[in-house]
């Protein structure tokens, strides 16, 4: 592991309106944005989104095969685009840094034409 | 920003406590499509299981006790720092703060702080959620 360090990518499966209602019911997250069409076309946003917790738990997954969970001292995330089922998400990280006890990471969530749904921060403790 | 929302600065949100079950593990590592063992018998527990504790453990709608309308709300960012393990059948107890309250670029930004105590004690997860309004 150095600085610069590129993680192996997780590639994702399509979302699915079905993925979007079990996370909704799994989560307890039961906005209707996630869920009901007709209900987040009334809010202005042309159908349903994805849960952003989805989208972070695609990114936990991704950190979960670059190392141990149970050495994640940080994650941190922000939202950047709306998701909407029929896409698929590309998570991809690096390492930008060290301190003498942590690996200071990065990662992105993506579709399939680049566009970051979600940027986050994470941090390893060194074993 | 509605005259209300800068006054809930400091406001406490909801306490409440809820036991990390199994079956909300898997149910959360199903629908991810995070099928690793470990998560699927709820031995381990997944980095952002403590959403589940959020909406599960807590009966409020956050919306609501900001007074925000839940057609314009978004999730902006969310931030976790673990401290400790938490584990299979711990009793998680939450307690929040409304932390900051800003406005920009027409949108109201509010972030939320939450400290997860398990039975123990033990300050196990702090969770930051910035929470948007669009105008």
């Amino acid at each position: 592991m150095e600085i610069g360090y590129q993680f192996e990518p997780l590639h994702k499966e399509e979302i699915t309106h079905s993925q979007l209602v079990r996370y909704a019911g799994a989560s307890g997250d039961f906005n209707p944005i996630h869920t009901v069409v007709p209900f987040a076309e009334s809010a202005g946003l042309g159908g349903v989104i994805a849960h952003g917790m989805l989208i972070m738990g695609f990114v936990g997954q991704a950190i979960g095969q670059w190392f141990s969970t149970k050495d994640l001292v940080k994650f941190s995330t922000r939202f950047r685009a709306m998701t909407r089922p029929g896409e698929k998400i590309t998570v991809q990280g690096h390492v930008v840094d060290e301190t003498a006890e942590r690996w200071i990471c990065q990662a992105e969530a993506v579709n399939d034409v680049g566009e970051v749904k979600v940027k986050a921060f994470f941090e390893i403790k060194k074993r | 920003m509605s005259t209300g929302l800068k006054e809930k600065i400091g406001m406490k949100l909801e306490t409440y406590t809820f036991k990390v079950e199994k079956g909300k593990i898997k149910e959360l590592a199903l629908a991810i499509g995070d099928l690793r063992e470990e998560y699927l018998n709820g031995e381990a527990i997944l980095p952002t299981f403590p959403t589940v504790i959020d909406f599960w453990g807590g009966g409020a709608s956050t919306s609501d006790l900001l007074g925000l309308n839940v057609k314009k709300v978004l999730h902006g960012e969310q931030e976790y720092e673990y401290l400790g393990e938490m584990k299979p059948g711990d009793e998680i107890t939450v307690t929040g703060v409304v932390e900051k309250v800003y406005t920009k670029a027409a949108m109201n930004f509010v972030i939320l702080k939450k400290e997860f105590v398990n039975q123990n004690g033990e300050t196990i997860l702090i969770s930051r959620s910035t929470v948007i309004e669009r105008h």
